[in-house]
């Protein structure tokens, strides 16, 4: 009998606002430790929770842009558990009420479009950072995380193998990057993932037991730890012995490539929720998701298809491009600024993403890369002289002009000089000229690169073969 | 005239007119402090150096004509769980012995800004848990009309200080009748006002959607002087009011009681209510009829679930607040522990008193899976039954009248070992708390054995204005506040 | 209801506090009388009140603006155990 996976999966993602969720301190990644730290995140006795206007509209936006009802009242809700990363022994989070319900998007994989339900939006606060360091007999914690906005996002099991759960994590990623809602570096936690994953015999109505799997901080772990995990189950199926699966959370171990069991929770959670008294519910005003709607921004599908019809781009080039909102923004700027654009596609796909693996912010302005696409274009500078200029531009503020002035790297596309330089490259190589009148096409290679060393390569190649050939026959 | 005797008008009036200066007052109010409190055991703290330098400042503000503020040189005593910057607030609890907050509550703000000179930190039951001041970690604050008696609780310590006169004014903390309460059994005013009126930053929590800061003094006057100074919005709190609030408590307070109509649940004065209470409020009922009140009994039965909702939410709530003593941050922490999970417990379990270790577990257990239903749920969904009938109850009458407390002061050690017997005392005041208002509380009478009688005056929410006028007229009538304890020394 | 030592130990579990023997049987006997004292409420119909709906509110919330809390030698007093600016506890296994 076949067996098929069931994974759904619970998102942590921050969110991108300047102050934490509830005190005024900064959500600012990389800070000294217990920096960003206030007698509020902190959970000083006697101080109180004031809600972020701007994490109520970013979670809005999040559940606009994933097709979600928008909850009119929203209650937030206690969650009670002691564990030294949570300051008040509870997380503020909501419960019954969530902000958002019923959602969904499309994802691509295998071929074939999916749609994936999504459960629910919750917003809540963050805990804290535990430093456990080996043969130390202390931990050490970091508070300047606790209180940064998150949302937590819950889809439905639809999705049936690591391959979907990985496209949907992608297609999520490039929503909430392009609407803005969070940064989703994965590096530095700002988006998170656990996964339940389950398997069942194809046909089956019912769920079986399923395993939560915490700790997968990268979509080649989530991939990793899916199909162990879904290994493991179908063994256990196939064995008779599907049993043995337990109802647990097994903590993914990167480093060792396997799931491991989390002790400290054999015993069932009991985190009795119940409302959180210091604050009131927030009502939502139907203007308000209107007005959210419309600061939503082109989504990368929506995009992918534009990207198509107005610049007649082909599918490759097109997913490099969106595959980021920065670089997608950045290659319509330079086209704005009157490149050709599969010239400015071909830059940016090919030398500027070659040297952005080093850096994460782009290290050549969108005028700098027109104005050096304008020199080819116009045949003032050599292709290969081009990409000089270009990795000169990486680590300057310099119009590409001044560079070329500089290096002196601009070609000679007079034809009055180039006719006095082939007239002496013809005169010095009588021999070559022979030959290619004998009919051997090669010498016409040799007589041009005889030109480029006379003129240090400045030389226009076409305009220099034009005026040769003139001269030859 | 007696310092120790002055009302805050008398104060204020004294300062203006250069008889007495800020120095000269709170160091009166210091001496009397440091000879009588050994006997009453009200403060825990006494800043007396910074007190004398903050009066010394009100002293040259007086000389180049400045104004002083609304409580200019008026000492004020604060109970010990609202959060001072860089001095030690305990909530009366081992758990904070050492606790020194690095930020003012916003009531310490307001009252620095008008001018108080905070003379120190008053006694309080542990984290505001109790009726009778028995439950503090440090010391038991007797009743400055009989030693033998409790002040009442959990603001025992605040309503000692103004009954012995150690301050004209003292803040207090209600969460199901804490500052009515003592007020009552100490012979003060007191007043819980409605739940937001007074921010709460600042205040360690106890039960949040209840608790509520507020003053007692010795007069209604100086009662609603205190409630200005304190009042209003305050953007660190988001239960705190978001509307205008009332910009003078004294402009109509000698208007009398014509014409109000007077409700007085029947239910009041069922078994269980001490005779001689019963006798005082009835008085006072018939001098509040002759002075033009219309005073009807009336029935509004929510006594007996009313209680039992409130100590169901208030210790879920304080079980979830009181979870992040572990000994991390801030408070005590054990000496011997093994690891994280034995730092904790061993924390939690030496640092909290008794009556905070069986709030916690049942306020744990009505929250608990299997429970929830049965209590919490059942608790909030009475919670919301108890708001509607205040309010159909307020459609027909301007203010709500019955005892404070059932029984009179008790002797120490009297009920400690009995908690429910203890907790069935507060059936008057806790839903007050539940519905989220306003109540005062005033003494109406004496019993056979001197020890004072409470008499208690609820509104609507935000009518702090027409019960302050109503409980001035009667205090007026009654000329009870007049009266004061003799600490046996030497007038 | 009865009330069994066992649930007790539960929630002490819960609430990260711990009881001896006598205190545990003490506990539970004064619990028992609390909790059904409380069962005075199950008289009352409650039938048609919702716990969810919600009068007379008001939204509140803040700016999205960062404001400094500069005293960090202040906020950290109490804390027991620091290293650097870390705060301190015994080793915690994941
Ligand atoms: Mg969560
Ligand atoms: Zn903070």
């Amino acid at each position: 009998m076949g067996l098929e996976t069931i994974i759904g999966l619970e998102i942590h993602v921050e969110l991108d606002t300047k102050s934490k969720i509830f005190c005024s301190c900064s959500t600012e990644f990389g800070a000294k430790p217990n920096e960003n730290t206030c007698p509020i995140c902190i959970g000083l006795p006697g101080t109180l929770p004031v809600l972020n206007e701007e994490v109520v509209n970013l979670a809005i936006k999040a559940g606009t842009a994933l097709n979600c009802n928008i909850n009119m009242i929203n209650k937030t809700d206690r969650k009670n558990y002691f564990y030294p990363d949570l300051p008040k022994a509870y997380q503020i989070s909501q419960y019954d009420m969530p902000i958002c319900t019923g959602g969904w998007i499309e994802i691509e994989s295998g071929g074939k479009t999916k749609k994936v339900g999504i459960t629910r939006i919750h917003i809540e606060e963050d805990a804290g950072k535990l430093i456990h360091l080996e043969d130390e007999p202390f931990t050490l914690v970091d508070y300047n995380r606790t209180g940064v906005p998150l949302i937590e996002i819950v889809t439905e099991p639809d999705l049936r193998s690591s391959e979907e759960a990985v496209a949907f994590l992608k297609a999520l990623k490039s929503i909430l990057e392009y609407a803005e809602i969070s940064d989703c570096r994965m590096e530095q936690g700002s988006l998170r993932c656990d996964a339940n994953i389950s398997v069942r015999e194809i046909g089956q109505k019912d769920f079986n037991t399923k395993v939560e799997i915490k700790n997968l901080n990268s979509f080649k772990e989530v991939a990793k730890a899916l199909e162990k995990e879904e290994r493991r189950q179908k063994e256990l199926y196939n064995f008779g012995e599907g049993h043995k699966i337990k109802q647990e959370t097994r903590k993914w171990d990167a480093g060792k490539g396997r799931t491991v069991s989390m002790r400290s929770k054999e015993d069932a959670h009991d985190y009795r929720y119940f409302p959180e008294p210091d604050l009131p519910p927030v009502t939502i005003k139907e203007e308000l998701i209107n007005k959210i709607k419309k600061t939503l921004p082109e989504l990368a599908s929506e995009k992918a298809k534009r990207f198509s019809q107005e610049y007649k781009l082909n599918e490759k080039d097109i997913d490099i491009l969106i595959s980021s909102k920065e670089i997608a923004d950045y290659f319509e700027t330079v086209v704005s600024l009157g490149s050709e654009p599969k010239e400015a596609s071909n830059w940016i796909t090919v030398e500027l993403l070659r040297v952005m693996k080093q850096t994460e912010v782009i290290p050549v302005k969108a005028e700098q890369l027109a104005g050096l696409i304008k020199l080819v274009d116009k045949g003032t500078i050599s292709r290969s002289a081009a990409k000089e200029v270009f990795d000169e531009l990486v680590s300057s503020d310099k119009d590409p002009e001044e560079i070329v002035k500089k290096r002196g790297l601009s070609q000679i596309s007079s034809s009055d000089q180039l006719e006095e330089i082939i007239d002496s490259v013809l005169n010095q190589n009588s021999q070559a000229v022979e030959d290619y009148k004998n009919g051997k096409g090669k010498a016409i290679g040799f007589l041009i690169g005889q030109i480029m060393k006379e003129t240090k390569g400045k030389a226009n190649p076409n305009i220099a073969r034009e005026i040769l050939l003139e001269k030859l026959k | 005239m007696k310092i120790h005797k002055m009302t805050i008008e008398e104060i204020k009036q004294g300062l203006e007119d250069k008889k007495i200066t800020a120095e000269e007052l709170v160091g009166t109010y210091i001496n009397r402090i440091k000879k009588l409190d050994g006997k009453v055991g009200a403060f825990l703290t006494l800043q007396e150096e910074e007190a004398l330098n903050a009066a010394q400042k009100i002293d040259e503000k007086i000389q180049k004509g400045l104004d002083i503020g609304p409580l200019g040189g008026v000492p004020v005593a604060i109970k010990d769980n609202i959060c001072m910057k860089g001095v030690k607030t305990t909530c009366a609890s081992k758990m904070l012995e050492d606790f020194i907050p690095p930020y003012d509550a916003t009531v310490i703000e307001k009252l620095k800004d008008a001018g108080a000179v905070i003379i120190g930190k008053v006694n309080m039951d542990e984290f505001a848990m109790g009726s009778s001041t028995e439950n503090s970690y440090f010391k038991k604050t007797k009743n400055p009309w009989d030693l033998s008696k409790v002040p009442g609780g959990s603001s025992g310590g605040s309503a000692a200080s103004v009954a012995a006169g150690f301050t004209p004014i003292a803040l207090g903390s209600d969460t199901g009748g804490s500052i009515r309460q003592p007020a009552a059994f100490c012979g003060t005013v007191g007043l819980k006002p409605t739940y937001g009126l007074v921010s709460r930053y600042g205040l360690i929590a106890f039960g949040s959607s209840l608790d509520q800061i507020g003053p007692i003094t010795k007069t209604v006057k100086d009662c609603a002087v205190g409630l200005l100074a304190i009042q209003g919005h305050d953007p660190m709190d988001s239960t705190s009011v978001q509307h205008e609030v009332e910009k003078d408590y004294l402009d109509e307070i000698e208007k009398g009681v014509k014409g109000f109509k007077i409700g007085v649940p029947k239910e009041f004065f069922m078994e269980g209510l001490d005779k001689e209470i019963g006798r005082a409020i009835r008085k006072s009922m018939e001098r509040l009829e002759g002075m033009g009140a219309e005073v009807e009994e009336f029935s509004l039965p929510i006594e007996d679930s009313g209680l039992s909702a409130y100590y169901i939410i208030s210790s879920a709530e304080a079980s979830s607040n009181l979870a992040r003593y572990d000994g991390v941050r801030y408070g005590y922490r054990s000496k011997d522990f093994d690891d994280f999970e034995e730092l904790i417990v061993k924390t939690r379990t030496e640092g909290f008193g008794n009556e905070v270790k069986r709030r916690i577990m049942l306020g744990t257990y009505v929250l608990s899976s299997g429970y929830y239903d049965a209590y919490y749920k059942k608790a909030m969904k009475y919670r919301k039954k108890i708001q509607k009938s205040y309010r159909e109850a307020f459609e027909k009458y301007d203010l709500i009248l019955g005892p404070t407390s059932p029984i009179l002061p008790f002797t120490v050690g009297e009920k400690i070992n009995n908690p429910l017997e203890m907790y069935l005392a507060d059936i008057y005041t806790v839903n007050v708390n539940l519905a989220g208002l306003p109540a005062i509380s005033m003494p109406c009478g004496f019993s056979n054995t001197k020890l004072p009688i409470g008499l208690q005056l609820i509104g609507d929410h935000f009518t702090e204005k027409k019960l302050l006028r109503a409980a001035y007229a009667l205090e007026q009538e009654l000329g009870v506040c007049n009266e004061v304890p003799s600490l046996g020394e030497e007038e | 209801m009865k009330i069994n030592k066992e649930e007790i130990a539960y929630i002490a579990k819960l609430a990260k506090l711990s009881f001896t023997e006598d205190e545990l049987l003490k506990f539970t006997k004064e619990f028992e009388d609390i909790i059904n004292h409380f069962a005075n409420i199950d008289k009352e119909n409650l039938d048609d009140i919702d716990i969810n709906s919600f009068e007379n509110f008001e939204s509140v919330l803040r700016k999205d603006e960062v404001k400094v809390f500069k005293d960090k030698k202040e906020l950290f007093r109490n804390a027991k155990s620091m290293r650097e600016t870390y705060v301190e506890i015994p080793k915690i296994i994941e």
